[in-house]
C-alpha cells in the first residue's frame, strides 16, 4: 500500500501540466482514485454523503457476474479468460482514447461492459473478433453519445449485434461443447474451428428439447455466460437484493414472456414452444438479470420500466417462436433501449400531470 | 397523513438528553445576520448601556423583528465585523415588559389579539414562526388558515423535542392556549412522533380536552418534520393569501414566556452533536454566546467543520461568526475528510451506513456511522439509478430536473415542479454519481424566479 502510494506520488509530476505524459492524465487519475478513495470534500449542504459511489455500484455488477464467469471458464476452458482480457484491453483503449480526447475522466462503466461482452458471445469466437466487437460497441454504443450515462444502447449488445450482422456464419458456428466432470475444461484452451452444432434453441425449432437438468446446470451449447442457469440466478438475485438491478425489470421481462407464452400456447397450439423450458433456455435469463436492468439504457420511471420490460419479454417470445432467428433477446433489449426514452417520456408526462395538481 | 420518501441518516454523536447550563459569559457576540434575518437597522448607540430585552437592531425587510439583548451590558458596534458586541455582561433581573404608548400598525379590529401579537413581535417570540410553505417570516397581523406546531426535529442533529419538553410541559400547554387565543377558529395541528414514550403519552393525555388541537403522528423519518412536507401531508395547499403558520415547540415555549410572564426570549436550548464532539448533549445558552467557549474543549478531532444546523441542510459557520445567532437550534460538528482509504470502494463495508444495500452492513441493523465531510467518490454523469426519486419527500424527480437544468430548459424544469423541492438534501446524499442536486435545485429555483418571473412580483 505504501509502495503503491509512493509510485503514484512519484509519477504524479509526469502527468501534471508541463509533464511528459500530460495527455494521459485521465489514466493517472483513474489509477490513483482506483487504489485510493478520493479525498475530496463537500462544499455545500448536505455536508455528509452516502458511501456508495459509481465504482462500488459497478463493482457490484462485476461481483454479480462472477458466478457466470466461473461457470463459463469451467464449461468452455481458459479461452474464456483470454476473451475477457482481450475485451477489457480493446474496450479500455477506446475508453481511454476518448477520455484523453475529451479531457474527461475515465468512467467505470466499461469495466462492466468489458466483462459482460465475452459472456454473451459464442465461446469459440476468434479473439480478434472479440476485440473488434467490443471496440465497436464501446465506440458506437457509448462514446459517440457522450460516454457513460448518456448512451442510448447497451454497449455490449451493440457490439454483439455488430458481430452478428457482420460475421453471421462465424457467430452461428463457434460453439464449444461444454466440458464435464470435476474440472470441466478448466485446464484446456480450446482452439477455434471447434464444433459446429445446434444450440438448444435452434434444436428446439426442430422439435428436439434439451433436458431441463442440462439447462439448469449449463451443460449445453450457447453463449459463454448464458448457459448455466444456476449461476445466472445466483448472480442475478444478488443484484436484485442489493438493488443494483431493479426487480421490476426482471419480473416484467420474465413475467410478460411467461404470460404471453401460456396464452399463445393455448390459443395457437403447435406453433409455440413450452414456456417453462423457454424461460431457462438461451439468453433470456442472462438478459433479464444483467442486460435489461442496465440503469442507463432502461427507463428511469417505474411505469416506464414495466412497459419496457413487457416489451422485451413479448418481443423475445415472438422472435423465438415466429421469426427466423433462434434467439430474440438481443434484438428485444435493443428495441427496448430504443423505446425507453419514449416510455419514460410518457410516464413522466403522466407523473407531471399528477404533480401539477399538487401544492 | 400521507408522507412519502425520506430516509434516516445515522451519524455518530447523537446528542444525549443531558442539558448542560453554560456559565454566564463576560461578552456576548450577537450576529446581525442569521438564516432568515438581516438586522440592518441598528437602534442603539456605541457605548450605550443596554437593559435585557431591549431591541438592539431590527430587520426592516421582516416586519421589523428585533434583535434582543439577552443580558444587560455595554454595546460595542464596531468591535467585531457583522456583530453587536455586548461587553461587561451582568445578570440584572429582567423587568416585565411595558409596552410603549404608540403601537405602530396594529390593525384595528384585532383588539387584544393585536396587542398580544405586537408583544410577541417585540419580545422576540415571533421569530419562531414561519410560513409552512415558503419558510419566510409570516405577517404578524395576518390571518393564517391553520397552524402547524411540531415537536419533532429529525435532521442529524438538531434540538430534540423530548429534551425540550420534558420539564416544561405545563408551559407548552399554556403556550398552546395563548396561541389559540390569537386565532379565530383556525385549527392547530400538533405533530407528535409515532412512538410510545412516557412523554408522548403525557402530552396526549394533557391535550385530550383541547378540541382545537388536532394531533397528527408522524414516523420518525427525515425529513417528515419539514413544515412544507407536513403541510402537504395535512392537505393544506399553498395559497399566498391564506398562509399556514408553523412553529416548533421552542416557539410555543417562547409564546408562553412572552404572554404569561411578559419576558423576552433570552435563553436558548441548542443541541451540540456530530462525530467530532466528545460528549454530545444539549446546552442551555443565550443568543450571542461565544462559539469559541462552546467548541473549545468539546471537540475531539482536528480539523473539523462546524455547521449551524444539521449535517444535511446546515450552513457552515464562518470563522467570522463569533456568537450563536438567534435562530440556531443546533450545532453539528463534522471531522473534515482527509485520509484516502486504500481500495476504499472494494471494502466489505460492515461499518458503512448506506441507503443502498451494497455494503455488508445491510446484513444487520446498520450502526451509526462516523461521517466526515468527504464526497466519497468521483463526480460522474447521472446513470438514472432513481435513488433520488425514491427518497424525495416531495414526489418530484430530481434526476429529471437535473437534466432539464443542464440543458437550460427552465420552463420544463418549472413544469417538473422544481418549486415543490423542500431542500432537504437527501437527493444529494444518496446520489452515487455525487451530483450536487440540492445546490442545483436551489440555484435552478433562483434562476427561474429571475428569468421567468422577474416582472411578476408585486405586479
Amino acid at each position: 500500500m505504501k509502495l503503491i502510494r509512493g509510485v503514484l506520488d512519484g509519477a504524479r509530476p509526469l502527468f501534471e501540466e508541463g509533464g511528459a505524459l500530460k495527455l494521459l492524465k485521465p489514466v493517472f487519475e483513474a489509477t490513483d482514485n482506483f487504489f485510493f478513495a478520493p479525498g475530496s470534500r463537500t462544499h455545500h449542504a448536505p455536508h455528509i454523503r452516502d458511501p456508495l459511489d459509481l465504482k462500488r455500484f459497478m463493482s457490484m455488477v462485476i461481483v454479480g457476474l462472477v458466478p457466470c464467469v466461473v461457470a463459463a471458464v469451467y464449461f468452455f476452458g481458459l479461452r474464456m479468460l483470454a476473451m475477457i482480457v482481450v475485451s477489457y484491453a480493446a474496450g479500455g483503449i477506446v475508453e481511454v482514447v476518448f477520455a484523453v480526447v475529451r479531457r474527461k475522466q475515465i468512467n467505470e462503466g466499461f469495466l462492466v461492459t468489458g466483462l459482460m461482452f465475452p459472456l454473451i458471445l459464442p465461446p469459440g469466437l476468434p479473439l480478434w473478433m472479440v476485440a473488434v466487437g467490443v471496440a465497436f460497441g464501446v465506440l458506437v454504443g457509448k462514446e459517440i453519445f457522450g460516454g457513460t450515462g448518456r448512451n442510448l444502447f447497451n454497449p455490449a449488445l451493440v457490439g454483439r449485434c455488430f458481430l452478428a450482422l457482420a460475421y453471421p456464419s462465424k457467430m452461428a458456428a463457434s460453439w464449444i461443447t461444454p466440458g464435464g466432470g470435476l474440472f470441466g475444461r478448466l485446464g484446456e484452451y480450446v482452439n477455434v474451428d471447434a464444433i459446429t452444432s445446434a444450440t438448444p434453441l435452434s434444436a428446439a425449432k426442430n422439435g428436439v428439447f434439451a433436458s431441463v437438468g442440462d439447462l439448469l446446470w449449463g451443460n449445453v451449447l450457447g453463449s459463454a455466460g448464458e448457459t448455466c442457469v444456476i449461476a445466472i440466478i445466483a448472480g442475478g438475485l444478488f443484484l436484485v437484493v442489493t438493488r443494483i438491478a431493479n426487480w421490476r425489470t426482471v419480473v416484467g421481462v420474465l413475467g410478460s414472456f411467461a404470460l404471453l407464452g401460456f396464452v399463445l400456447r393455448y390459443v395457437a397450439p403447435g406453433s409455440f414452444g413450452p414456456v417453462g423450458w423457454h424461460l431457462l433456455a438461451g439468453g433470456l435469463l442472462f438478459g433479464a438479470f444483467f442486460m435489461a436492468t442496465d440503469p442507463v439504457t432502461s427507463p428511469v420511471t417505474n411505469g416506464g420500466k414495466w412497459a419496457y420490460a413487457a416489451l422485451i419479454g413479448v418481443v423475445t417470445l415472438l422472435i423465438r417462436n415466429l421469426a427466423g432467428y433462434d434467439e430474440g433477446m438481443m434484438f428485444a433489449i435493443l428495441l427496448g433501449n430504443i423505446a425507453a426514452p419514449v416510455l419514460d417520456e410518457l410516464a413522466i408526462r403522466y407523473r407531471l400531470r399528477r404533480l401539477g395538481a399538487t401544492r | 397523513m400521507k408522507l412519502r420518501g425520506g430516509y434516516n441518516v445515522r451519524i455518530t454523536g447523537r446528542p444525549s438528553g443531558a442539558v448542560e447550563v453554560l456559565p454566564e459569559p463576560d461578552t456576548l457576540y450577537l450576529p446581525l445576520r442569521s438564516r432568515r434575518f438581516n438586522f440592518s437597522e441598528v437602534c442603539v448607540e456605541e457605548g450605550e448601556r443596554l437593559s435585557p430585552g431591549q431591541a438592539i437592531a431590527r430587520d426592516p425587510q421582516n416586519y421589523s423583528v428585533p434583535l434582543i439583548a439577552p443580558r444587560a451590558g455595554v454595546a460595542r458596534l464596531n468591535a467585531a465585523e457583522g456583530h453587536v458586541v455586548l461587553e461587561d455582561v451582568t445578570k440584572i433581573p429582567e423587568e416585565p415588559y411595558h409596552p410603549s404608548e404608540d403601537i405602530p400598525h396594529v390593525p384595528k379590529g384585532l383588539g387584544s389579539a393585536g396587542m398580544k401579537r405586537h408583544k410577541l413581535l417585540e419580545l422576540g417570540a415571533w421569530q419562531f414562526f414561519c410560513d409552512a410553505h415558503s419558510g419566510a417570516l409570516p405577517d404578524p397581523f395576518g390571518t393564517p388558515r391553520a397552524v402547524i406546531v411540531s415537536t419533532v426535529h429529525l435532521e442529524p442533529f438538531l434540538l430534540r423535542g423530548d429534551v425540550q419538553l420534558s420539564k416544561r410541559l405545563v408551559s407548552f400547554t399554556r403556550g398552546l392556549e395563548h396561541l389559540q387565543a390569537l386565532l379565530e377558529y383556525q385549527p392547530i395541528h400538533l405533530i407528535l412522533p409515532k412512538v410510545d414514550s412516557d412523554l408522548a403519552s403525557k402530552v396526549r393525555e394533557t391535550l385530550r380536552g383541547y378540541a382545537w388541537v388536532s394531533i397528527a403522528h408522524i414516523p420518525l423519518r427525515y425529513p417528515f418534520d419539514n413544515f412544507a412536507v407536513l403541510a402537504r401531508g395535512l392537505g393544506l395547499k399553498y395559497d399566498p393569501d391564506e398562509p399556514v403558520w408553523a412553529l416548533n415547540a421552542e416557539g410555543v415555549l417562547a409564546i408562553d414566556r412572552a404572554l404569561t410572564l411578559s419576558r423576552p426570549c433570552t435563553v436558548k436550548l441548542i443541541s451540540l452533536g456530530g462525530p467530532a464532539i466528545e460528549d454530545p448533549k444539549h446546552l442551555k445558552a443565550m443568543p450571542g454566546y461565544p462559539l469559541r467557549i462552546i467548541l473549545d474543549s468539546r471537540t475531539s478531532s482536528d480539523p473539523f467543520r462546524v455547521l449551524n444546523g444539521g449535517g444535511l441542510t446546515g450552513e457552515v459557520v464562518e470563522p467570522s461568526q463569533l456568537g450563536l445567532d438567534a435562530e440556531c437550534s443546533g450545532l453539528t460538528v463534522l471531522p473534515e475528510h482527509s485520509d484516502r482509504e486504500f481500495l476504499g470502494f472494494a471494502r466489505p463495508g460492515a461499518d458503512r451506513r448506506s441507503y443502498s444495500r451494497c455494503f455488508l452492513s445491510s446484513l444487520r441493523v446498520p450502526p451509526a456511522e462516523r461521517f466526515t465531510t468527504g464526497v466519497r467518490g468521483e463526480h460522474r454523469p447521472c446513470i438514472s439509478c432513481g435513488f433520488c426519486e425514491e427518497v424525495c419527500p416531495s414526489g418530484i424527480m430530481p434526476h429529471l430536473i437535473h437534466k432539464l437544468l443542464y440543458e437550460d430548459a427552465l420552463e420544463e424544469a418549472e413544469r417538473a415542479r422544481i418549486d415543490l423541492c423542500v431542500e432537504c438534501g437527501l437527493c444529494s446524499f444518496v446520489c452515487p454519481s455525487k451530483i450536487d442536486l440540492r445546490r442545483e435545485l436551489i440555484d435552478g429555483k433562483g434562476t427561474i424566479q429571475e428569468e421567468l418571473h422577474a416582472g411578476e412580483v408585486e405586479a
